[in-house]
């Protein structure tokens, strides 16, 4: 199956600021796709390419097989809310009004149950929303669209644990009804871990991982105990991190770990925990010199 | 087409803005003008003379150009409407293109519709000789004072041309805030200056003169209309690379 989204060689250049460094990019239809990065690294500026609301300075982006800028075709199958998102000056009512005239699979019925779970008075001016209640906003208009691609950065600004985990209940729910492809930027990379399927991993206008989420997990293991334990465990296999504390060390060792591994490792008294899927990302969203040692 | 129909459907959402404040405003400033002229005694005007005040009659109607708010109104609102909703339109999958025809065929739409009332108020105010206080506040010598039909087409294409002009800034204001307004202005002058020193250069100032003693209203309506069609190409060359 030929993929929804394919970017190849994309570099966007602010002046002399390099947003987006020859990224290349595959995504399947059906999937949700973790776009995470720190602040900066990015996320926001490809997104707003695939959406066609910033042009590439060089380089292929092909969304359903074709340029999204100015394509009405590609674009009236997407809907991508942002964190920033500007709106007139008009009520929440009036948002989802004209959000339903473009979107043939638009759900009224969606959109009236999230805006009660997510206490959206209908009457209030946008402008007058809190930053939790704006985002909450974007949530709504983008999953009552039901559009083919749907983009959504940083939707959970300024939302409460509650709200977010009502985002996420909402979104796998209706994806089970209604599949698509979904994109979504975060830093709440653990809270978002058991939603995403993919993981792409950008930073400094760089992809620097691309991996499905299972194949992530247990991919790096921290080592963690005295410092000639560790050191012997780790002799021979490739090393993310090391940190150093008095007379103990913790390690970073990529790879997955076999039954004789965890053995060993047993008999020298470490505790092995495997990195979560945000200390990865922080792994690999790294400066390059990673060996630091703490006294 | 349904996308631009859309599109207008979007800038009339809150239907007031665009559809009832240049009646609003043209009112009040109708309001104020006939108190003025019902306070004050009309066809005739004082004069000081060496022999004291003397009042002497009125050669002409009390022509108020009052009517010129609605015109600086559809400015406004082109540029209000159009800057301020083209990042939601883009994030709801719109095309710069569709969202720019949809807009100007919304304006079209209004100036039209406008134009039309504007003409019957006209009407209005000649069978009433000024509204009983010969105060003329919706026809102005010349340009808008021929039949009811001119009156409307003339009037429909100032106004659209306006709020296409608007729509221009407001793009402009998108794109490159409040230092691209200006540079646009200047830009303007520049032409206007350079126009003037070719007419100059050319020793030209009597055929200029000729040719708009000899313009009709209805020859002018067409300048205008061809000006407005410049002007729409201008704003569509500025949104294309927009970015929101």
């Amino acid at each position: 199956m030929s993929p929804v989204i394919s970017v190849a060689g994309l570099t966007r250049r602010y002046h002399d600021n390099l947003a987006l460094d020859q990224v290349s990019l595959e995504v399947e239809a059906t999937s949700i796709v973790g776009l995470l990065g720190r602040n900066g690294a990015g996320k926001t500026t490809l997104l707003r390419i695939l959406a066609g609301q910033e042009f590439p300075s060089s380089g292929e982006v092909l969304v359903h097989g074709a340029a999204p800028a100015e394509n009405e075709a590609v674009l009236r199958r997407l809907v991508f809310v942002r964190e920033d998102q500007t709106y007139p000056d008009f009520k929440v009512g009036h948002a989802l009004r004209v959000a339903s005239w473009f979107y043939p699979r638009w759900n009224a019925a969606l959109a009236d149950d999230l805006l009660a779970d997510f206490g959206l008075p209908p009457g209030r001016a946008v402008k007058k929303l809190s930053r939790g209640m704006r985002s909450a906003l974007g949530i709504v208009i983008g999953l009552a669209a039901r559009a083919e691609v749907t983009m959504f950065d940083e939707p959970y600004a300024g939302l409460d644990a509650v709200a977010r985990q009502i985002f996420y209940d909402r979104l796998l729910a209706d994806y089970a009804e209604h599949p698509r492809t979904i994109l979504l930027s975060t830093h709440l990379i653990d809270e978002a871990s058991g939603l995403l399927e993919r993981v792409v991993v950008i930073d400094r206008g760089r992809i620097v991982l691309t991996a499905d989420a299972d194949d992530l997990r247990g991919v790096a293991t921290a080592v963690t105990g005295p410092v000639l334990a560790v050191d012997e465990f780790a002799a021979g296999r490739a090393v993310w991190d090391r940190r150093r504390i008095a007379s103990r060390a913790s390690v970073v060792v990529a790879g997955g770990l076999d039954e004789a591994d965890r053995l060993r490792a047993a008999s020298l008294h470490l505790d092995l925990t495997p990195l979560t899927l945000q200390q990865l990302v922080v792994q690999a969203a790294q400066p390059d010199d990673r060996e630091r040692t703490s006294a | 087409m349904k996308t631009w129909r859309d599109v207008a459907r979007y800038h009339l959402v809150v239907p007031w803005a665009p559809l009832l404040i240049p009646w609003a405003i043209l009112s009040g400033s109708f309001l104020v003008n006939l108190v003025i002229f019902a306070l004050s005694p009309y066809g005739h005007h004082t004069v000081m003379t060496s022999h004291g005040p003397v009042s002497v009659q009125d050669a002409t109607h009390g022509y108020t150009g009052g009517v010129a708010t609605i015109y600086i109104l559809f400015l406004i609102i082109g540029l209000s409407l159009v800057g301020r909703s083209l990042p939601f339109a883009l994030s709801l999958g719109v095309s710069r293109r569709s969202y720019y025809a949809g807009s100007a065929a919304l304006g079209a739409a209004l100036a039209v519709a406008d134009g039309l009332v504007l003409a019957g108020l006209q009407a209005i105010e000649r069978a009433t000789d000024g509204w009983g206080v010969r105060m003329f506040f919706f026809r102005v010598p010349y340009i808008l004072a021929g039949p009811w039909y001119l009156t409307w087409l003339t009037s429909s294409v100032a106004l659209a041309l306006l709020f296409i002009y608007g729509m221009w800034f407001g793009i402009i204001h998108r794109r490159w805030n409040l230092f691209g307004v200006a540079a646009f202005v200047i830009a303007q002058l520049a032409v206007v200056l350079a126009v003037v020193l070719l007419v100059a250069g050319a020793d030209a100032w009597s055929s200029v003169g000729s040719f708009f003693t000899g313009l009709t209203a209805a020859g002018l309506t067409g300048l205008l209309a061809v000006l407005a069609v410049l002007l729409l190409a201008g704003g569509h060359a500025t949104i294309r690379r927009a970015t929101v």
